[in-house]
């Protein structure tokens, strides 16, 4: 019997090549460059879109009043936009200015004979803070007109407005995108990860490397360095996207996205690994029934459609509905959860206890899918000449 | 020396192996014969390790064989075997490493190894690349590169040219000298009847014929006496050897099939005292016919046992 340590000199050995021949592989190469553009695109595309600031133009007749421009200029201190302020002759020429596009917003007149004139296709809210900032310039007038000292008048304007707690599916639509695009990615990653796993096996058994290999190394040396080198190379990609991503969002970037959304990005990191550890082995068990190499995505097509069909129910139903029962079921089936559990965790609305337990199950899964993907494996490669049924493998 | 007792194995309801039974004795080169199907590679398999027979026992010098033991083994699968993407030099260092060689002996010795097989300028090549000669020859490197005591090649000879043929026999006789334990499969049996010493012919998973070739054909009763004699000369004397049986009488000689107890002098002697013998020759049977008979005696043999 062989000791652990020379078990895993073996395993390491088999890792390490596969990691060399995929890092010298162009297509490695090019999908990984991409993973790295997009996740700094994430964090440098809004940085320069949101460096063009807002400046909202405002149209007065005659001089602007202090008590219209201060609540005006504080607002535009708390919103990240300026005001500009113009002065026209009348009514006409603010009406005017107003059409031909030269500013935002006008005002005429004072007290209640106020005119606001605002295009009909500005649908920005800067028409209702000018509104709101004419309405307390009145009202400010109307309270010292009725004896109030300015100490009683600003107490009354302090009166906050009530709170107001916006009821929706999700605890952040901003938050439940990055959840969105953590599935896509998780979706190509795994897909990407588990096929060329697939894609390495079957060309170690169609060129019959692994009766050579079979000769030296345990089939479980074999198995497990194959997953885990195919599998540094995908988790290397997550990286080139998550790092910078999850580093920009934490950061804070002017996607308006809350920093916990860091914590669904590094989570679903965790997922990718969990995720690998479970379809990882089958992938590589099914390849082995092949003769041919162009057969191996007949033969991972079990596993293939498992992905798909998780995927597809996180992105159209989890996705609007992350409480429903089919995504509470499939957030915690563990065949499922890698790629919805991290979709509907982004909602904001899944208990802690239900993570755990959906990790819980899919590393338990895992290990006994591993368990028995490494006998059909162990009994596949060494089946050759031929295409390999399933059935012929777990009888007896 | 390796042995191999007793063993079988079946791929769900065929079976490959029915109870085989092999010996390879170190310096000898022993070939594993027999027409496709017969096992050949299943029983290198499963000396090998490569599949766990259902039945039966492979030792090395009277123990089984350990997992550490065929760490100093070499195989060479009978199709291709490499990584085709691998540059030459790095598919030698790799399978030396699997082997256990420190990352520094594995590389010289790949270096030496290529250079041995006139593959020196080749290193950094990749696989694909090679021509198919070439290939062939990274493949031998591979189950060599380890110095390995043990050597299985599975159907070396397999689309090689005599030239090529003729290296391969001086690669594996250097490792015979130096008390390598070597054996190969060939479907050719009489390619390999000039250079295998030892012989195990098996069919239908069994072993049919064992030995040392020079000593089979000598004592396998199938001799052939050729004798060239004058035009028309007559054929009475051959009536006094009544076992002999004239195999074809030709105008100007004949060719005669000996039993074992008919020594071949006598009937020359005879020939000579009724006239001229002008050619002669004792021609020893060939391995294929040695096959033949062997596989005729055991439908015999397992016809009379189903009878009974």
């Amino acid at each position: 019997m062989m000791d652990g340590g020379t078990w895993w000199s073996g395993t390491l050995l088999v890792a390490g090549r596969s990691l060399v021949e995929g890092v010298s592989s162009r297509s490695w190469r090019v999908v990984t460059a991409l993973m790295l553009l997009l996740g700094l695109a994430v964090v440098v595309v809004p940085r320069l879109v949101g460096e063009q600031d807002v400046t909202y133009r405002l149209a007065t007749v005659g001089e602007t009043d202090a008590g219209l421009a201060a609540p005006l200029q504080a607002a535009a201190g708390a919103g990240g936009f300026e005001v500009d302020f113009a002065v026209v002759a009348d009514a006409d020429a603010a009406e005017q200015a107003v059409r031909e596009g030269d500013v935002d917003v006008a005002v005429a007149g004072t007290g209640a004979d106020t005119t606001l004139y605002v295009r009909s296709d500005n649908f920005s809210t800067f028409p209702a803070l000018v509104s709101q900032a004419v309405l307390a310039q009145t009202t400010t007038a109307s309270l010292a007109d009725a004896g109030l000292s300015p100490a009683q008048i600003t107490a009354i304007q302090a009166t906050p407005p009530p709170e107001q707690v916006s009821v929706g599916r999700v605890a952040d639509e901003g938050r439940a995108a990055v959840g969105f695009v953590v599935g896509i990615i998780l979706y190509l990653a795994l897909i990407l990860t588990g096929t060329s796993i697939a894609a390495a096996v079957a060309l170690e058994k169609s060129t019959r490397i692994s009766e050579v290999l079979l000769a030296v190394l345990r089939p479980t040396q074999l198995l497990v360095g194959t997953v885990l080198g195919v599998g540094a190379l995908g988790l290397t990609q997550i990286a080139a996207i998550a790092v910078p991503a999850g580093i920009g969002v934490a950061t804070g970037t002017d996607l308006d996205l809350p920093s916990s959304a860091t914590g669904d990005i590094v989570l679903g990191v965790a997922w990718f690994v969990l995720g690998l550890l479970l379809y990882a082995f089958v992938f590589a068990a099914l390849a082995t029934l092949v003769e041919k190499v162009t057969e191996v995505n007949t033969a991972t097509l079990p596993v293939n459609v498992v992905l798909i069909g998780s995927y597809v129910l996180a992105v159209t139903v989890t996705v609007r509905d992350p409480n429903s029962w089919a995504s509470v079921a499939s957030s915690l089936f563990p065949l499922s959860a890698p790629l919805v559990m991290p979709v509907r965790w982004a909602s904001g609305l899944v208990p802690v206890w239900q993570l755990a337990l959906a990790m819980g199950l899919v590393a338990a899964t895992a290990v006994g899918l591993a368990l028995l993907a490494s006998r059909i494996y162990a009994r596949g490669l060494t089946l050759s000449g031929r295409r390999v049924r399933l059935r012929e493998l777990l009888t007896d | 020396m390796l042995q191999a007792l007793g063993l079988s194995h079946s791929f769900g309801d065929r079976q490959a192996l029915a109870g085989v039974d092999m010996t390879v004795r170190p310096g000898i080169l022993t070939g594993l014969l027999g027409p496709n199907g017969a096992g050949k590679t299943t029983l290198m398999r499963a000396m090998l390790g490569v599949i766990q027979p259902d039945a039966g026992t492979v030792s090395q010098d009277g123990h089984p064989v350990t997992f550490q033991q065929r760490q100093r083994w070499g195989y060479m699968p009978q199709e291709r075997g490499l990584y085709p993407a691998m540059p030459a030099g790095e598919q030698l260092v790799y399978m030396a490493r699997l082997h256990g060689l420190s990352r520094q002996d594995a590389h010289s010795r790949a270096r030496a190894l290529l250079d041995e097989l006139g593959l020196g300028d080749r290193w950094a090549d990749r696989t694909d690349k090679l021509s198919g000669g070439m290939q062939q020859r990274l493949q031998l490197g591979a189950a060599l590169v380890h110095d390995p005591d043990v050597i299985v090649l599975d159907e070396p000879f397999a689309g090689l040219d005599p030239v090529a043929v003729d290296d391969l026999s001086r690669t594996l006789n250097d490792r015979l000298q130096s008390g390598r334990t070597v054996v190969l499969s060939s479907h050719q049996l009489d390619l390999v009847q000039d250079l295998c010493e030892q012989i195990v012919m098996i069919d239908h998973g069994r072993t049919v014929l064992e030995g040392s070739v020079a000593t089979l054909r000598a004592q396998s009763g199938r001799r052939q006496l050729r004798l060239g004699l004058a035009p028309d000369a007559p054929r009475d004397w051959l009536d006094r050897f009544g076992d002999v049986r004239t195999v074809e009488d030709l105008a100007d000689g004949v060719r005669l099939d000996l039993p074992p107890q008919v020594d071949p002098l006598a009937v020359l002697d005879a020939a000579r005292t009724a006239g001229p013998v002008t050619d002669f020759g004792l021609d020893l049977p060939t391995l294929s016919q040695l096959f033949l008979a062997a596989v005729d005696d055991g439908e015999v043999e397992r016809t009379s046992a189903g009878a009974r």
